[in-house]
């Protein structure tokens, strides 16, 4: 076998095994929410599509295809820091509960560094025509294993899911007006 | 004297099909072990486990449970009547998954990290042995004979059957991708994995040592338990249990539930399958006649009950 053969018959076997994600064993729950001064049906206009993330300020550009169909819907994500995540699949999707989930098998932990990150994203009506904005993630640490460095720990993971969410709320808010 | 025996047997058997008294459910982010009682629907206690507590096995009896906490790499023990901490057993690696023979020793506890499973004494709590199996061990169970140790091989996508004799691996079975949580029936013959990244339930003929068959479920399949002739799976991104028939392998019923199913069991009367929902922070009730949720009770921090936790 030529050397050239070797190599192309090691990358079919590369390309053979199925990329194996690992991540820690205690997933990270993030809860943030705001009330807005608007009822359930103006913030869903804003907020209620898949493929646009135009009021979350961290996001430069979103690319994707299947509509808010979780069976097809994908997307890929570029934030305005440059970092861009692939293939974040909708979990769910109820218009009608103001509701849709995400879920994002991998991302680079250089971009958002945290593992197998889903996310909840529900509108519920208030008193006075106002409403609740909930954002509701859960993501394992960006470190597989035990003993991660600082960058990859727990604290790290939450503090980069709050600096995503929590602009895009304060960004509702300030659109909307406060509901408190 | 016949009729006396008779009765006797009777009484035995009724003893066995009981209902869960109480449920224990392991709070990951509250460090604590939950106490329900399952007649009055309330917590009763609440025990602190440091380290995360994930896994739990309840001994047949129930008089003991063994909690599995990653973050500390310890077993705690618990003496279930006095609803207390009375021991901890060294655990390196990454514990989760967690099974104890059925005669109450030894303890199977799946190292996360690796391709092991230890094997610890719970008498004296020593590390009595290591068990090679696939990677990323996760779920385990052991058939109700006690010869056989079912472990779920997460990362590679397997089942490894373990002769629970030699502590050696005598089969490994292909599931679906990523399997998680497993079942193993009251008669030893089958087993069922909840893939994670197929969508899927895989069933192993535990004799043939071959698969036997799959059921596609809801997204993400996290545990499965198994209650008379129905199977019912946890599914994560779905906030639902989705039910099929153990024969026929079809469909029969979705139940919505709270969101992140994870940690769940049938009683032993087969009349409830309890349900630990990870972000909702409670435990539902599904009765097994109508697959209704019939009730929802708070259940700490992030529960998980991953394993057996009813007695």
């Amino acid at each position: 076998m030529t050397s050239t053969r070797r190599a192309f018959v090691a990358a079919l076997v590369l390309l053979a095994a199925p990329p194996a994600f690992a991540h820690g064993p205690t997933r990270q729950k993030l809860e943030l929410s705001v009330d807005v001064n608007a009822p359930p049906e103006k913030v869903w206009a804003v907020i209620g599509n898949f493929h646009d993330l135009s009021w979350v300020p961290e996001v430069a550009k979103v690319e994707g295809a299947g509509g808010n169909d979780p069976d097809t819907a994908k997307r890929s994500v570029t934030l305005k820091s440059g970092g861009v995540w692939k293939d974040e699949e909708l979990s769910d999707y109820d218009a009608a509960k103001f509701t849709y989930g995400t879920f994002l098998p991998h991302v680079d932990v250089k971009v958002l560094p945290v593992a197998d990150f889903s996310s909840h994203i529900l509108v519920t009506a208030e008193p006075g025509g106002k409403s609740k904005v909930e954002w509701r993630t859960a993501f394992y640490r960006g470190y597989p294993n035990n003993n991660p460095p600082p960058d990859l720990d727990e604290a790290a993971a939450k503090k980069a899911v709050t600096d995503l969410v929590q602009p895009a709320l304060d960004g509702l808010k300030a659109r909307f007006g406060s509901g408190s | 004297m016949l009729l006396g025996l008779a009765v006797t047997g009777v009484a035995a058997g009724a003893a066995l099909r009981c209902a869960a008294a109480e449920a224990f459910v392991t709070d990951q982010d509250g460090d604590s072990v939950t106490v329900i009682d399952l007649g009055s629907r309330k917590t009763v206690a609440t025990i602190h486990v440091d380290g995360k507590p994930a896994g739990i096995a309840m001994t047949r009896d129930g008089s003991r449970a063994y909690v599995t906490s990653p973050s500390a790499q310890m077993i705690s023990v618990i003496d279930t009547a006095a609803r207390r901490v009375i021991g901890h057993f060294a655990a390196p690696g990454g514990p989760l998954g967690i099974a104890v023979h059925p005669s109450g020793n030894p303890l199977y506890v799946a190292d996360w990290y690796t391709d092991q499973v230890m094997v610890i004494d719970t008498g004296s709590g020593r590390m009595i042995g290591h068990i090679k199996v696939g990677q990323s061990p996760s779920g385990l169970a052991v058939t109700p004979d006690g010869k056989l140790l079912v472990v779920a091989d997460r990362l590679s996508n397997a089942v490894s059957l373990v002769d629970a004799a030699t502590l050696k691996e005598v089969a490994r079975v292909p599931v679906g991708a990523h399997p998680f949580g497993l079942a193993v029936d009251p008669a030893g013959a089958r087993a069922y994995t909840a893939d994670v990244e197929s969508n899927s339930v895989s069933v192993v003929d535990l004799a043939a040592r071959k698969p036997a068959g799959t059921v596609k479920v809801g997204k993400r399949p996290y545990v499965v338990a198994l209650d008379g002739g129905r199977g019912f799976v946890t599914n994560e991104l779905a906030s639902t249990v989705t039910v099929f028939d153990l024969k026929t392998l079809q469909k029969v019923a979705t139940v919505p539930v709270g969101d992140y199913p994870e940690g769940m069991e049938a009683s032993p009367d087969g009349r409830f399958v309890y349900v630990a929902n990870w972000d909702s922070n409670t435990l539902s009730i599904i009765d097994a006649g109508t697959l209704k949720v019939v009730g929802s009770l708070d259940a700490g921090s992030s529960p998980r009950a991953f394993g057996t936790f009813l007695r």
